[in-house]
């Protein structure tokens, strides 16, 4: 005897087709790797630093503060990462005094006053290309022009030099930037401001350049962090690459800055990892570790000044 | 329709101004059909007035101004209907402004139409020159107008009102008008040989003016109620009656 | 800042010449055409604008009447690409004249947009700043208080007037727009859509708003509602998009006539179409 078959009822039938445990595998999987590139790219930062802090431990436990504020010295026990401080710190007043009114005003004529034609796109690209050209050949540049074309005015291998050259590899980067933030600021905000009766320059003073500001500022703290770390372009602009090297006795802070040898941080730390001793292993990496400090405390000045422009 | 010169306080004790009235043109626009309507009614129901004057008190001198009075009706009447065909166009009534709305090309109609019904009372006594020597057929037909202009009359102020039970009121008080209509007719009948054929007639054809002057009265106020209770009394429309 | 006196208003016009069956036209104008680079946006329009009125365009999208707007403001200006040929007089001077400076136009014939647009500044601030860049050496608390009252913003933001102006809903920022572009003085008003982005009540708030403005000033608006041009507007002008000879979408003026007409009797089958819905 045949068990007669049910019809299934509507209620039924929906159930059955929307119920019922997918799992996505795919999903999972994606996921789980995607938490793995995390804590691998996490992992081998946390690992240098790790490795950096205790090999230059031991400066910071003897010496303490003395490691920051001494100068360079053949003597590993001895040097100091003073004079690549102040040759970095000079270095990036360099650019932010060159490179930003320059890289700023670029932009503002490229977004707001230039028509679009192919000369205009055309140097658009080509900012693009330079801002990704190799920085050496920065170095190259400033050695050429500022150390020895120019030399009446820099004197040479001097901060100056290092200052320009800096400058100019971060202004196509600067430009940028601050063309990305302009073209930000809303269209109808101009409109507005037209609106009214306002002229270009106006507007772009009272209301664009205002909105804009925040990501300028912090597009250029950026750029300046990045600055801080290259190496290369001084390399060819004339700092010094030496264990040692000291200004006469009395300079003046000014002909020290126009006239003296100088050296940046990088650099300092990039001479001490070539030496061969042993003891210079130690000093080495907490010239890392006084590195990866300063820029922190860019990084964090960029975020403070991002924060107060944008509240107000 | 609610709105007057000086804004009420709302349920909450808040006196809005103005501008906070979020239709307040349009409003404006509803108040000035209405208070043209009442305005056309008023002219009406004056020219009946004066036309009840003409019939019972031989003032024949009366005829030709009646007349000329319709004019003003029937100009107020063209404008009035634009200005409300136009509205419903350009505002998008719903609800108690579209039902006044179209009431109100209703009562514009009715509002004619008696204004012509005057008119054809007043020629009606000019061609009888003058009432005929019956003084009980006299005072019956001063009784009927009186009765037939006072119910339009009051069906006015019901609609200058929004006197929502004007419909049900006004249908009631036509049974007085109807009563004396049919003793009108009766005394007409019963004094045909006084009077002659051609009077007789005439005197029948002002009862029935009269009659119709009451029923479009009563229309208005039925229309007066549709608009508030968007229920409508009687058996008129019986469309529009609200299914219970 | 002097605001334009027009001509029905000097005495000395009046007693010269007889009472105007019409209203004054603000803007004359003849055979207007715009192009973008190549492209034809809008054909040989010829219209004027009276005075203290309402005057709405309305149309599909296409039918270049914001283009045509933009032209009145010299907005079009601003668009790198955009030609206006063609004739509009303002008060019976060519806008497009010479020596005329848009800048200066702008502060006579102020603009108000689609989407609210208040400058990231106080309440106060976004009022001030036309009039302050145009020179205003007077009391510009006043000036701010009588700009707000007339755009009937005053009750509800004069304890706030620090607070930025993205405190305010969507109409109260719509209102603020509409104070900001009377702050210069103007005597017209160019409205681009102003209500398509708020909700109905403050939608309608706009419309009541604008009936109480064109006393004082002349407003065009811009519309692509046209149960609102039927309520708001005097006069409609309904635009309508063709294919010209070189197979572009041009847009051209169809009709133009009092609102009324044009919403119980318009002339042309095109407008018909349009307002009863029964289009494309």
């Amino acid at each position: 005897m045949t068990v007669p078959t049910k019809t299934p009822t509507t209620k039924e039938l929906v159930s059955a087709s929307i119920s019922g445990k997918k799992t996505d595998v795919v999903g999972a999987v994606v996921a789980f790797v995607l938490l793995l590139s995390i804590f691998v790219s996490l992992g081998i930062l946390v690992t240098l630093l790790a490795d950096m802090l205790i090999k230059g431990w031991s400066v910071f436990a003897d010496r303490g503060f003395d490691f920051v504020t001494s100068p360079l010295s053949p003597d590993p026990a001895r040097a100091g990462v003073s004079q690549g401080i102040f040759g970095s710190v000079i270095l990036m007043v360099f650019v932010v005094v060159v490179a930003f009114p320059l890289g700023v005003g670029a932009a503002i004529y490229l977004e707001e006053y230039a028509q679009d034609t192919r000369l205009t796109r055309f140097i658009v690209a080509n900012m693009r290309n330079l801002a990704g050209v190799p920085s050496i050949v920065y170095g190259l540049l400033g050695f050429a022009v500022f150390v020895q074309l120019l030399s009446g005015i820099t004197n040479g291998r001097t901060l100056i030099s290092g200052g320009l050259t800096l400058a100019v590899l971060v202004l196509p980067i600067m430009m940028i930037t601050a063309s990305e933030a302009l073209r930000a600021v809303p269209e109808a905000l101009r409109q507005a401001s037209y609106g009214v009766g306002a002229t270009k320059w106006e507007t772009i003073r009272h209301h664009v350049l205002p909105v804009a500001l925040p990501a300028i500022l912090t597009g250029s703290v950026l750029t300046i962090a990045r600055a801080f770390g290259e190496s290369a372009p001084l390399l060819l602009a004339g700092a010094v690459l030496s264990n040692f090297f000291s200004a006469p006795a009395g300079t003046g802070f000014v002909t020290h800055v126009t006239e003296g040898d100088y050296t940046a941080l990088p650099i300092v730390v990039f001479n001490w990892a070539r030496q061969p001793q042993k003891e210079f292993v130690a000093i080495t990496a907490a010239g890392i570790v006084v590195l990866l400090v300063l820029l922190l405390l860019v990084n964090g000045a960029a975020i403070y000044i991002r924060d107060r422009a944008s509240r107000k | 329709m609610d709105t007057q010169s000086t804004p009420n306080p709302d349920a909450t004790g808040v006196v809005h101004e103005p501008h906070d009235e979020t239709r307040h043109h349009f409003s404006e626009i509803l108040d000035e059909i209405k208070n043209g309507m009442v305005e056309m009614g008023s002219l009406v129901v004056e020219n009946a007035r004066r036309v009840g004057v003409a019939m019972v008190e031989n003032r024949l001198d009366l005829v030709p101004v009646v007349i000329a009075a319709d004019d003003e009706v029937n100009q107020r009447y063209a404008e009035l209907e634009r200005m409300t065909f136009e509205t419903l166009a350009r505002q998008q009534p719903v609800a108690k402004d579209l039902r006044f709305l179209v009431s109100a090309t209703r009562i514009l109609y009715e509002l004619e139409r008696t204004g012509d019904l005057v008119v054809n009372l007043a020629f009606t006594i000019d061609e009888l020159h003058g009432f005929p020597d019956a003084p009980h057929l006299k005072g019956l037909l001063e009784r009927l107008v009186a009765a037939s202009s006072g119910l339009f009359a009051r069906s006015i102020t019901a609609l200058g009102e929004m006197d929502e039970n004007a419909g049900e009121r006004l249908d009631a008080e036509d049974d007085e008008v109807d009563d004396l209509v049919a003793a009108f007719y009766q005394e007409i009948g019963r004094q045909r040989d006084e009077i002659g054929l051609e009077a007789g007639i005439a005197l029948n054809r002002m009862g029935r003016f009269l009659e119709r002057i009451a029923d479009h009265g009563v229309n208005i106020g039925e229309n007066t109620t549709y608009i508030v209770t968007a229920e409508f009394p009687g058996d008129t429309h019986l469309s529009l009656r609200a299914e219970s | 800042m002097n605001r334009i006196v027009p001509q029905s208003e000097t005495a000395d016009d009046a007693a010269a010449s007889p009472p105007q069956a019409e209203a004054a036209a603000v803007f004359e104008v003849q055979d207007l055409n715009v192009f973008y680079s190549d492209f034809h946006a809008v054909r040989d329009v010829n219209i004027d604008v009276k005075e203290h009125e309402i005057t709405a365009f309305i149309g599909p999208s296409g039918c270049g009447k914001s283009t045509v707007l933009r032209c009145f403001n010299r907005m079009n200006d601003l668009i790198e690409t955009a030609r206006v040929e063609g004739r509009i007089n303002y008060h019976g001077v060519d806008l497009y004249g010479a020596e005329v400076d848009p800048v200066q136009v702008r502060r006579h014939i102020g603009m108000v947009f689609q989407k609210p647009n208040p400058f990231p500044k106080s309440i106060y601030d976004n009022i001030a700043f036309g009039p302050r860049i145009a020179g205003f050496s007077g009391n510009m608390d006043e000036l701010v208080e009588s700009s707000l009252e007339r755009a009937a913003l005053w009750d509800e933001v004069k304890d706030i007037q620090d607070q930025s102006a993205f405190a305010l809903s969507g109409g109260q920022q719509q209102r603020l727009c509409i104070a900001r572009a009377i702050a210069t003085n103007p005597d017209v008003l160019l409205m681009d859509e102003p209500a398509s982005a708020l909700d109905p009540i403050a939608t309608l708030r706009i419309e009541e708003l604008m009936h109480e403005l064109k006393n004082e000033y002349t407003i065009i608006i811009v519309t692509h509602n046209m149960q609102q041009a039927a309520r708001v507007s005097d006069r409609t002008a309904f635009f309508n998009v063709s294919l010209n000879e070189k197979g572009q979408r041009t847009g051209q003026l169809v009709e133009f006539d009092e609102t009324g007409r044009i919403f119980t009797n318009p002339a042309e089958e095109a407008t018909e179409d349009y307002i009863t819905g029964r289009f494309g």
